[in-house]
């Protein structure tokens, strides 16, 4: 036995199973996502909801977070993106992109990629992000809906990476970027693997500790 | 020296090979001997094979080797427990090393150990152990997660074994639905883990699932391992998925072979892994109590690597 290891005990984790054909796992259209994540009590919510000076108030920049303080409706935040923050705008329902980190190891604070995405006449935002979760690198994929939580939940999204003859999908709801880009992954509400796991994908195409992660995706709306 | 008498090998051994260097393992050579099997060793190498063996601990002896002022031979593990004592006869022991006999078994020939389940291989003395711990003939190790079982054999042998000594579930079928259930799901201190044994296209799986902590954070982790070689656990695919709130988590892979401890898998995070507060979160109500389903199959498929496809690079 390796030192620091103690004899697990099965008696705490116990397994019920049914031995079935698979069935598809209902996607369950209840939306909870803010009850969790928020912890809020469903009165507040309700109230915020209700409240229709929410659909009015401006949007804050979902690009850095803290750090840009542009806020304003939809059309403007568009413009300030593409202007102001350089972001790309891709056409299209479905995307694939494939991201590239030389120094892998090197990576000291959170790095993260914003791209936008247009369809069904809205626009989402696509973020990747390599970060620390309490000292393990790792990375997460997750997409944010401009516009509120009302409408962002009539839409369903996928991301997929892979590689090496593995493959991760998430199918998630995607949240209103009345959420911070932070909320959101410290939440894990996305595709999210460790950077072992992301070099395990990529070293197929590669010999050198450089990570080559293909990200797939799409967007659909639910019913 | 070499292994065979020139009167055993078959005819078609040309005389070029009987000079053969000691050090050239020559295929033609090597298949040509592995056709006796074990009637192979005979006498002069037998004893030679022998010489080599230690009298304590009769486990084969490596450079140094030492013996005594009469001349017994001892090996180097065995010579710091004997308190400066041989043990064949009494005497003081020194520090003499038998130099002669490491030389004589550079040029010893064997066969690998698992000859008899099937290795047609025959290796110079000092790689012979190499090679039989890689050995693909070898028998395979217990898959159960936890303390290292030192119980070897073959598969049948080890499905038996896992069920009856490890209480092991047994399920035939290549499908899987599974609800885990922890009351205090913040108890994860110890690694805790689960191993079902699946049964299907006439072979062994094992789905394990774990409790551990990844760095600080804790974590579930579900991967399945081949009862079988690499080679062919590459037929098969497996996919396991997870999921509740109109959010889905889904695995794609390669089973893992056994030959790969299930530690050695964990820590490579080869398989399905969910934080913690994502795993309370699929639970469902109060999300205070694990109550994770996970589902899954097992199909014969072989994965390919990806082929390139033109996508946009963006640097990170």
């Amino acid at each position: 036995m390796i030192s620091g290891e103690v004899e697990p005990r099965i008696t705490d984790l116990q397994i019920q199973s049914r031995v079935h054909e698979l069935l598809d796992l209902p996607v369950c259209t209840n939306q909870m996502s803010s009850a969790i994540y928020h912890y809020q009590c469903p009165n507040e919510h309700t109230q915020e909801l209700n409240n229709e000076n929410t659909k009015k108030k401006p949007y804050n920049c979902p690009h850095s977070g803290s750090k840009c303080d542009g806020t304003g409706d939809i059309p403007w935040l568009l413009l300030h993106l593409r202007n102001d923050h350089n972001v790309e705008m891709h056409d299209g329902r479905s995307f694939s992109h494939r991201y590239v980190h030389h120094n892998p190891k090197h990576l000291h604070h959170a790095t993260r990629m914003l791209t936008l995405l247009d369809c069904f006449g809205r626009q989402f935002c696509l973020y990747f992000e390599a970060f620390h979760l309490r000292k393990t690198p790792m990375y997460i994929a997750f997409v944010q809906f401009m516009g509120d939580e009302e409408e962002a939940m009539c839409f369903s999204y996928s991301l997929e990476v892979g590689g090496n003859g593995r493959k991760l999908t998430w199918q998630g709801v995607p949240r209103s970027i009345r959420d911070s880009h932070k909320t959101v992954r410290d939440s894990q509400d996305g595709l999210i693997i460790t950077r072992k796991l992301a070099l395990l994908f990529s070293s197929d195409n590669n010999s050198n500790k450089e990570l080559k992660l293909k990200v797939s995706g799409r967007v659909w709306r639910e019913q | 020296m070499v292994l065979m008498e020139t009167d055993t090998i078959e005819c078609a051994i040309d005389n070029d090979e009987i000079h053969l260097n000691n050090n050239n393992n020559n295929n033609k050579f090597s298949s040509t001997k592995s056709q006796g099997g074990a009637t192979v060793v005979i006498s002069p190498a037998t004893s030679v094979h022998e010489l080599l063996e230690c009298p304590v601990c009769t486990n084969s002896m490596y450079p140094p080797i030492h013996q005594c002022h009469n001349g017994h031979t001892l090996c180097s593990t065995c010579k710091t427990r004997v308190n400066n004592r041989c043990p064949t006869c009494r005497q003081e022991l020194g520090d003499i090393r038998c130099l002669a006999l490491e030389k004589v078994a550079e040029s010893l020939e064997l066969p690998c150990k698992f000859y008899n389940l099937g290795c047609p291989e025959i290796f110079p003395y000092y790689s012979k152990l190499k090679h039989e711990s890689l050995c693909n003939f070898r028998p395979f190790s217990c898959p159960y997660a936890g303390s290292d079982c030192p119980v070897v054999g073959d598969n049948t042998f080890l499905v038996a074994h896992l069920r009856d000594d490890h209480k092991v579930d047994m399920h035939t079928g290549c499908t899987f639905n599974h609800r885990y259930v922890k009351s205090n799901p913040r108890e994860v201190e110890n690694a805790t883990w689960m191993l079902t044994v699946f049964h299907c296209f006439g072979q062994y799986f094992c789905l394990h699932f774990e409790a551990f902590q990844l760095g600080m954070a804790p974590v579930y982790m579900a991967f399945l391992r081949f009862m079988g070689d690499e080679e062919d656990a590459r037929n098969y695919t497996y996919s396991l998925e997870v999921g509740g709130s109109g959010r889905k988590l889904t695995w794609e892979g390669t089973p893992r072979s056994i030959r790969d401890s299930h530690r050695k898998v964990r820590d490579s995070h080869d398989g399905l892994i969910i934080q913690r507060n994502m795993a309370l979160f699929f639970s469902g109500g109060e999300r205070k109590e694990l109550k994770l389903r996970v589902t899954g199959r097992i199909w014969k498929e072989q994965q390919n690597p990806d082929s390139g496809v033109c996508i946009p690079n963006l640097s990170v």
